[in-house]
């Protein structure tokens, strides 16, 4: 907004409590006019001290606390944990173990990715897409239900191997579900491509060069938007993404149109890979002989979540119980990217740029603007920011 | 994809065990690397699997061999994670995990337990200062320079000098803690 009086100096506040998704954050934007000209962030509402608890805790026991630190991508918590302890244990899950927990972690990053598109797309204002997204998921929603029982905090892995056996019906009620999903992902690539609306919002906007994505530490598909290659699942594959393997989905232009591209394109991949396990699923036991205490020792467990590299390193004393665990989420990474993608752009991108990482962002349902040197105080809602967005691009 | 009937073959499925041992020695050759990087506190490094390699570094050599890996662009830092050995054992380490493909170099600074301290490494590796936020909130080791000391995850009202991840302190049935090390 141009304006002949001397610019101040303001501080947003966004967040941090927000009930309806995950993880609620603090960040403040110091804004110039429009220009973010700083950004700083205060985690830790939802801190649980779940790594504490688990050094009270069994190692089964701390299989389902883990489970339970992300609802989007509980899976990924369990099977870097349970891969873990079991290296330690030495003790090798079943290949047809391995096979279904890949097929788990795929479905869960099909899941987890359409929940993303719908989000972004909301946050773009952009809600018939955020329909559709979300009405789609549901199809794996309930082939997750169907296949584990449950739609959040699926609880497949045990430790030494899985709890459910994958069946002739399941199979192909899984292949029809992907078969309608393949379709529908096909038409919103078509969407986040060629829409122009849509594409004012995403294309040139939050780039980040593949150095910038280096320095800045990105990882997962942020930082595959930057054409930086790095994926867990082909550096260092894990579980039956040996026998299994997937290709890294990249994408050259580092903006928000790129982090959309991977996302979507990713889908297609694990289509490829769930449809891969299913025709050629290994015969054989589900769980191998796990011991109660875990031999003395030290590892360190890696594996791609939705959202990127997570990072697991378990202590054992020797006892019924570790020493220390230590789980470093995709997001720590990528919430410190937005904090620098982010100087420079207009307040009304914050919102979408905030989305472009996949965070756990909608938390942020209370904006206070200060004025700084008037110490005023006017209250904003996340929702009034995202309506300013979308009003400041219809301009 | 062409890899589906192929893989069928029982010749490339042998292919990819082989590519599998490929892998590992890839991450061998990577831990050479960083050992060759890492000259000057080598000879006290251990393998505790066969994708990783432990360096133990003191505290004012920090700076010096994060600096090694990273002018070499060695790898990502992935993770620090704090480990407190307990009140008898007076020590702690911080643990830099870098990661590469698939091999993992922890630096690992060993730091007396009443008086823990370490450089920042965010002056090379902006994107560490999640991680030191972390350590110094969790496990009370201090973090010379880093650029913004404030709590990241610990609420505003806790008790300073109380650190969470240490051994000696105990959470209390109720969720809390006891506030065993404030006095």
């Amino acid at each position: 907004m141009p304006t002949t009086e001397p610019r101040e100096k303001f501080i947003v506040p966004i967040g941090p409590q927000h009930p309806a998704l995950k993880e609620p954050g603090h960040f403040e934007f110091t804004v110039d006019g429009e220009i973010v000209t700083g950004a700083t962030a205060r985690l830790g509402y939802v801190h649980r001290g779940i790594e504490k608890g688990t050094e009270d805790r069994s190692w089964v026991q701390n299989l389902y606390l883990l489970e339970r630190i992300c609802g989007i991508c509980s899976h990924s918590h369990a099977l870097a944990y349970a891969l873990g302890v079991e290296k330690l244990a030495g003790v090798e899950a079943p290949p047809r173990a391995q096979a279904i927990r890949v097929l788990v972690a795929e479905l869960e990053r099909i899941h987890s990715h359409l929940l993303w598109l719908g989000v972004a797309a909301h946050e773009a204002g952009f809600d018939t897409l955020f329909m559709y997204s979300w009405r789609d998921r549901e199809t794996v929603m309930d082939l997750l239900e169907n296949l584990t029982g449950n739609r959040v905090n699926y609880s497949a892995n045990v430790l030494g191997g899985v709890k459910f056996d994958v069946s002739v019906e399941q199979a192909d009620a899984i292949r029809r579900g992907l078969d309608f999903l393949e379709e529908r992902t096909q038409h919103y690539l078509t969407v986040v491509t060629t829409d122009s609306m849509f594409l004012r919002r995403t294309r040139g906007i939050a780039t980040m060069s593949k150095q910038q994505a280096e320095a800045l530490g990105v990882i997962g598909p942020t930082a595959r938007a930057s054409d930086v290659p790095r994926d867990v699942r082909v550096e260092s594959p894990y579980a039956a993404y040996t026998t299994f393997p997937v290709e890294a989905v990249l994408a050259t232009a580092g903006d928000l149109e790129a982090r959309f591209l991977v996302r979507v394109k990713e889908l297609f991949e694990s289509y490829r890979v769930i449809r891969e396990i299913l025709d050629r699923m290994p015969a054989g036991d589900l769980t191998a002989r796990m011991p109660r205490r875990v031999k003395e020792g030290e590892t360190v467990s890696r594996i791609e979540a939705p959202r990127g590299e997570l990072f697991y390193f378990i202590k054992s004393g020797g006892g019924d119980r570790p020493e220390r665990v230590k789980a470093r989420t995709p997001s720590m990474f990528n919430f410190a990217s937005v904090l620098t993608l982010a100087v420079g752009h207009q307040l009304a991108d914050i919102p979408m740029i905030m989305a472009g990482i996949d965070p756990c962002f909608s938390c942020n349902d209370r904006l206070v603007v200060v004025n700084r040197i008037g110490h005023e105080a006017d209250v904003w809602t996340w929702e009034k920011l995202r309506q300013y967005g979308i009003e400041y691009y219809r301009r | 994809m062409s890899t589906e009937p192929l893989l069928q073959k029982p010749e490339l499925v042998l292919a990819l065990s082989q590519l599998d041992r490929c892998r590992l020695c890839m991450a061998e050759t990577l831990l050479e690397a960083a050992k060759a990087l890492l000259q000057p506190w080598a000879a006290e490094s251990t393998l505790p699997e066969p994708n990783r390699m432990d360096v133990p570094i003191p505290a004012a050599d920090l700076l010096a061999a994060v600096k090694a890996l990273h002018d070499a662009r060695w790898g990502y830092l992935s993770a620090i994670t704090g480990l407190d050995l307990g009140p008898e054992a007076g020590a702690m380490e911080a643990l830099y995990h870098f990661c590469m493909g698939a091999a993992v170099v922890t630096l690992r600074v060993r730091l007396p337990r009443d008086e823990a301290s370490v450089p920042s490494v965010c002056g090379l590796i902006p994107s560490a200062s999640f991680f030191e936020r972390e350590l110094s909130e969790m496990f009370g080791v201090t973090v010379t320079d880093t650029p913004d000391p404030s709590r990241l995850f610990l609420p505003d009202d806790w008790p300073d000098g109380v650190y969470p991840l240490r051994k000696d302190f105990v959470m209390s049935p109720t969720g809390g803690g006891n506030g065993a090390q404030a006095e």
